[in-house]
């Protein structure tokens, strides 16, 4: 047999960019996704309605503990020689505009927006045997974990890859705040960072520092935006002039230049004002200002105004930093939630004030929670990597979630068709703290999210013969209950 | 992974229509290739395909079992099919022989035929793959025509014949010398080299070129490291490094690349546990526990059979194979050799309670004791791997050679060797060449490069993947990230200072791109992560690396320090003089009065390094530059 191969590198991808080449290019640069365009000349892909245009995820990479935010549990005040499994969270409970719902002391202002979210308290992982943070935020951000005999797609590739850009002059995947270099784990984060079998067409716009987003869309540093477009059009003069210009064409010319010209309409098209945190009022870039997480936050809001499509934003993955709290978590977490809190409030606002949150999908989401005592879930073999063990409390070093917990944790998700003020799922009010209704794997949680997108669970793609599917062997199931 | 690239055909007026039809997007409630062909195949094959239509029941592809009217799309409840296997009449039932089907797969045999009964696309069970002898078939060389005396061309010639084909014309020597050069080692000709080869009026000075090049250990290593690297998913840095989860041979596979080591001692070492190339062979582990297909034992069986059989092993070992003849037995045989424990049969990573047996994939060749220790077995896997009735393994060379060379294999995609040869007679020439000839990979591109086909201009683009595939010439092909950065390096004389490998005194030869750690630049240009086998790179730039290459900081410092070096050289060059020189670098060849009127302008009156940047980026940038033709 000699069936027609795909790999988005190959038919599909060539028909891609033939398209783009062709009269479909007015649809894609009006930002029409490929969808669209797909039902009407096969009625047999069945892709749900889409409730949201725009995905925004805010990643608390590290490991976010749900006792500590989003679902608090038995309050313990630090005590010296209180023994450590007495506690379950290290921070009181507040209320929230949500009645009979509360979180987590340090986030009264996310606290003041629950009315607005769809509160999933029963997000679990899989054992994997041993934890290993980059593993399992590889499995968060493509659904597959690794290794793979394919190179397997970050969730806003495949967004990239069929939905497009929501405007063309903005890059349809953008991935802000996680440095890819000089930082530990650094091969394994760039092992999902990345459209993998889809081709770099689709892989992330990385943008690790906000405030410096604007120079990856301006001209290169110390030349001038007239000398960028005097180069750009003595170029083209000159590749008019090339000898292979008149033998005719091959296809690697033709997107090399159709590239050429992508980026070039980019870094100067009036969109890219959107990168330019400078150009903010200085009053709603104050709101944001708590560091880098907080101007991430600023800067995607920014870009979702002027037309991306996934943008995802980080507190970042450093080993050992942030969320990964190995000792000293009480007080790290502290920090994480004066960072997190106002910027994340301030952005649900502004979407809300600007008419964006209905159709944009905002995510909180972690690759695992954290507990006192449980190193992944009972009865794992996983190693416990605790740097403060302890029984009682001594020092303040002890005092908060050193172990990984992949039992039961929280998401929470905003706008797009998810319910207002809506809590799903739950986890047992005694240790361990697993969930004990309506548990959503990775693969149901980016059900929904494609589902929210308009993208079917069970879409796929050929590659080297094989489906390729957007979750797991296309078995993700949406939440249904979630959607309002 | 293996990477497909493609080669457009480009019409511009391509209907929508036909992207439609080639859309790869489904979704039914049930999937076919897990839900429905393993029942299909397990209790309903036997009798109703490939040659076996009892009652005429035909359930070879969609058609066929549409045209027996065992089933009606979208309507279960008048389906022959549902009828059938729902029957307690024991003389109605199907299948008629064992249980009955289960209500599980009952159910998802309704939901299928519901929702239109779909098929993976291309699926038979008819027979599959151009069952080649595994033993290489001497082919009759045609008569030359018209004094093309070289094997390549007479088998090629017949071709193009039998498909009345017209042969592209001649390449010139500026051409032949840029594509060869780029070719062989990766490099642009050194002007030392362009001056001699231009000089040299004898009839044999590309033959003469050819093996000055290949004589050139370094440089051929340092290139085809590149290669060797994607296929054998061995890099510098990388996941599974972090705890020893994965070894690197690059040491290894230097030395083996400057020594030209010939391909079945290669292949053999490469197998062997415990040497300095044990890496390839223990796969990539990450910590914590992993899915059964997954597992290192697993990697081996798939990534042997992709690399050296062209043997899509993948489907295989999770479940017996839905687009070859491979069994999840064959994956979990191979896997076996490498074991150190009994490895148990797992099933779409369920246990089967059966347990590997050590063989080999064709037993016709030898078989592997199993109760023989496991470096034993391995000692002799690598024995029948590399035998030289084993056709498949030079086959499988040759062929990615061919590729590599000319744009496009022999046998399409170079991964799936059972799809039919354009040419039979040429892989066969080709692999049988290799093998009577010491497994002489140098050998085998020589052979390529002197033929007056490799030596002709590119064919225009065509579909390199259509079944009326024709040899019509060679194609273009983008320089990958390394060969790109080399040719960078060296116009701008920007090279790395320090290699990663120890690559033994260089008497002043630049660091390559392929010696060291790939940085933002070179990933951005397709390097890629080396976590799967990649056995082509794609041919597009893409929208990001075009942007990388834009405004990026690398490539804008690469062309700002290229200035200074070009205007420090020629203190005094006048513009014109400066034009003239770095086309002659870049391209190989004087500028036109057209092309030289831009570049001034682009340099400016007087010369300044950013118009000096400005020109050499904007050279860098052409197509002309950036593929090779």
């Amino acid at each position: 047999m000699r069936s027609a191969e795909h790999s988005p590198h190959s038919p599909e991808r060539r028909e891609f960019l033939k398209q783009l080449s062709a009269g479909a290019l007015a649809a894609w640069t009006a930002g029409e996704p490929l969808f669209a365009q797909a039902n009407e000349a096969d009625d047999k892909i069945e892709q749900p309605k889409a409730t949201a245009d725009a995905c925004i995820l805010l990643w608390m990479g590290g490991g976010m503990a749900a006792p500590e935010t989003f679902d608090p549990k038995r309050y313990a005040p630090f005590e010296n020689g209180l023994p450590v499994e007495k506690i379950l969270s290290t921070f009181p409970a507040i209320d929230t505009t949500l009645d009979g719902v509360k979180i987590s002391a340090g986030l009264e202002n996310i606290a003041q927006v629950m009315d607005r979210a769809t509160l999933i308290r029963s997000h679990v992982q899989p054992d994997l045997g041993n934890i290993l943070h980059s593993r399992h935020q590889y499995h968060w951000h493509t659904g597959y974990v690794p290794p793979q005999t394919v190179a397997a797609p970050h969730l806003g590739a495949w967004m990239a890859r069929l939905l497009g850009p929501r405007n063309p002059a903005m890059p349809a995947f953008i991935d802000i705040g996680q440095r890819l270099e000089g930082v530990g784990e650094k091969e394994e984060l760039k092992a999902f960072h990345t459209a993998g079998f889809l081709g770099t067409e689709f892989g992330p716009f990385l943008l690790p520092y906000p405030d410096q987003a604007i120079d990856a869309v301006r001209p290169p540093k110390g030349m001038t935006p007239e000398r960028f477009e005097a180069r750009y059009r003595k170029y083209r003069e000159l590749v008019e002039r090339s000898p292979i210009g008149e033998r005719g064409s091959d296809f690697q010319k033709e997107s090399m230049l159709r590239a050429m010209e992508n980026a070039y309409r980019l870094l100067s098209s009036p969109e890219r004002k959107a990168f330019d945190l400078t150009l903010e009022p200085k009053a709603s870039f104050d709101r944001y200002n708590t560091g880098r997480f907080g101007q991430g936050c600023l800067l995607a809001r920014r870009l979702v105004e002027s037309g991306a499509r996934f943008i995802e934003v980080t507190t970042e993955y450093v080993p050992f930093l942030h969320w990964d709290t190995h000792e000293n978590g009480h007080e790290t977490v502290q920090r994480l939630k004066s960072e997190i809190d106002r910027p994340i409030a301030q952005l649900i606002r502004d979407l809300e004030e600007r008419g964006l949150l209905e159709r944009t999908l905002v995510i909180i989401a972690s690759e695992f929670s954290r507990d006192m005592m449980i190193e992944g879930v009972p009865g794992s073999t996983a190693r416990d990597q605790s740097r403060a063990k302890t029984d009682v409390l001594k020092e303040a070093k002890h005092y908060g979630l050193h172990r990984h917990f992949t039992g039961g944790t929280s998401v929470v998700m905003f706008g797009g068709g998810m319910k207002r003020g809506f809590v799903y799922g739950e986890t047992a009010d005694e240790r361990p703290l697993v969930a004990t209704k309506n548990p959503v794997s990775v693969s149901d949680l980016h059900a929904t999210i494609f589902t929210a997108m308009g993208i079917s669970p069970k879409t796929l793609l050929t590659v080297e013969k094989r489906p390729f599917y957007v979750t797991e062997d296309g078995k993700g199931q949406a939440v249904q209950q979630l959607f309002a | 992974m293996s990477v497909r690239t493609k080669r457009s055909t480009l019409l511009t007026g391509f209907a929508l229509g036909l992207l439609m039809a080639a859309n790869p997007l489904s979704a039914t409630a049930v999937d076919f290739a897990h839900d429905i062909l393993p029942v299909l195949k397990n209790r309903c094959a036997a009798c109703h395909t490939n040659g076996v239509y009892k009652g005429g029941v035909n359930f070879d592809t969609r058609e066929t079992t549409l045209r027996s009217k065992s089933l009606t799309p979208g309507k279960s409840g008048e389906s022959a099919l549902m009828e059938r296997v729902l029957s307690t009449d024991p003389e109605v039932r199907m299948p008629p022989k064992g249980d009955a089907i289960s209500p599980k797969e009952i159910a998802a045999f309704k939901a299928w035929i519901d929702a239109g009964a779909e098929w993976q696309p291309g699926f038979t069970f008819g027979k599959t793959g151009q069952s080649q002898p595994l033993e290489l078939q001497p082919p009759k060389l045609p008569p030359a025509v018209a004094g093309r005396e070289h094997p390549v061309d007479r088998l090629v010639d017949q071709h193009q014949q039998q498909h009345r084909v017209t042969r592209t014309k001649p390449l010139d020597d500026d051409a032949f010398l840029r594509r060869v050069s780029l070719d062989l080692v990766g490099l642009l000709p050194s002007a030392n080299i362009a001056r001699e080869f231009h000089d040299d009026t004898s009839a044999d000075k590309r033959a003469k070129l050819i093996d000055r090049l290949l004589d050139n250990r370094r440089a051929y290593a340092e290139h085809w490291l590149t290669f060797w690297n994607d296929v054998l998913r061995n890099d510098y840095a990388g996941t599974g490094y972090i705890d020893g989860g994965r070894k690197a041979i690059s040491d290894w596979l230097y030395k083996s690349l400057v020594d030209n080591k010939p391909y079945d001692q290669f292949v053999r070492e490469l197998m062997l546990p415990r040497g300095d190339a044990e890496g390839f062979i223990k796969g990539l582990k990450w910590r914590g526990r992993v899915n059964a297909s997954q597992v290192p034992e697993i990697q081996f069986a798939q990534n042997v059979s992709q690399v050296f059989l062209g043997i899509n092993m993948k489907c295989a070992s999770c479940h017996d194979s839905f687009i070859d003849v491979w069994k999840l037995e064959d994956a979990y045989s191979m896997a076996a050799v490498i074991a150190e424990q009994p490895l148990e049969i797992h099933r779409c990573d369920k246990a089967t309670g059966k347990m590997a047996q050590a063989s080999f994939l064709w037993p016709e060749l030898g078989t592997i004791d199993p109760k023989l220790p496991r470096d034993e077995r391995l000692k002799r896997f690598g024995e029948l791997l590399t035998s030289r009735d084993n056709g498949r393994l030079a086959r499988t060379i040759v062929n990615r050679l061919w590729h590599r060379l000319l744009g496009r294999g022999i046998v399409q995609p170079v991964d799936i060797m059972a799809n039919p040869p354009w040419s039979p007679e040429l892989l066969e020439y080709l692999a049988i060449d290799l093998v009577e000839h010491g497994y002489d990979l140098k050998r085998t591109m020589r052979l390529i490069a002197t033929s007056a086909t490799y030596q002709s201009q590119t064919a225009p683009p065509q579909d390199v993947d259509s079944d009326d595939y024709v040899f019509r010439g060679p194609l273009s092909k983008r320089l990958t990230a390394e060969q790109f950065l080399d040719a960078i390096y060296d116009v701008t004389n920007t090279a790395p200072t320090k290699a990663v490998l120890a690559t033994g005194e260089r008497d002043g030869q630049p660091i390559r791109a392929s010696l060291v750690i790939a940085d933002a630049l070179q990933r951005s240009l397709g390097r890629p992560n080396r976590e799967q086998v990649v056995t082509t790179r794609p041919e597009e730039l893409s929208t990001l690396q075009a942007l990388d290459l834009s405004n990026g900081q690398v490539m804008n410092e690469l062309v700002l320090r290229g200035a200074k070096h070009w205007r420090g050289r020629e203190k005094n060059a006048s513009s014109e003089q400066l034009c003239r020189e770095i086309y002659r670098a870049a391209l190989g060849r004087a500028p036109s009065n057209d092309e030289l009127a831009v570049a001034r302008e682009l340099v400016g009156e007087p010369v300044a390094d950013t118009g000096v940047a400005d020109l050499l980026w904007t050279v860098f940038m052409l197509p002309e530059f950036q593929v090779i033709r």
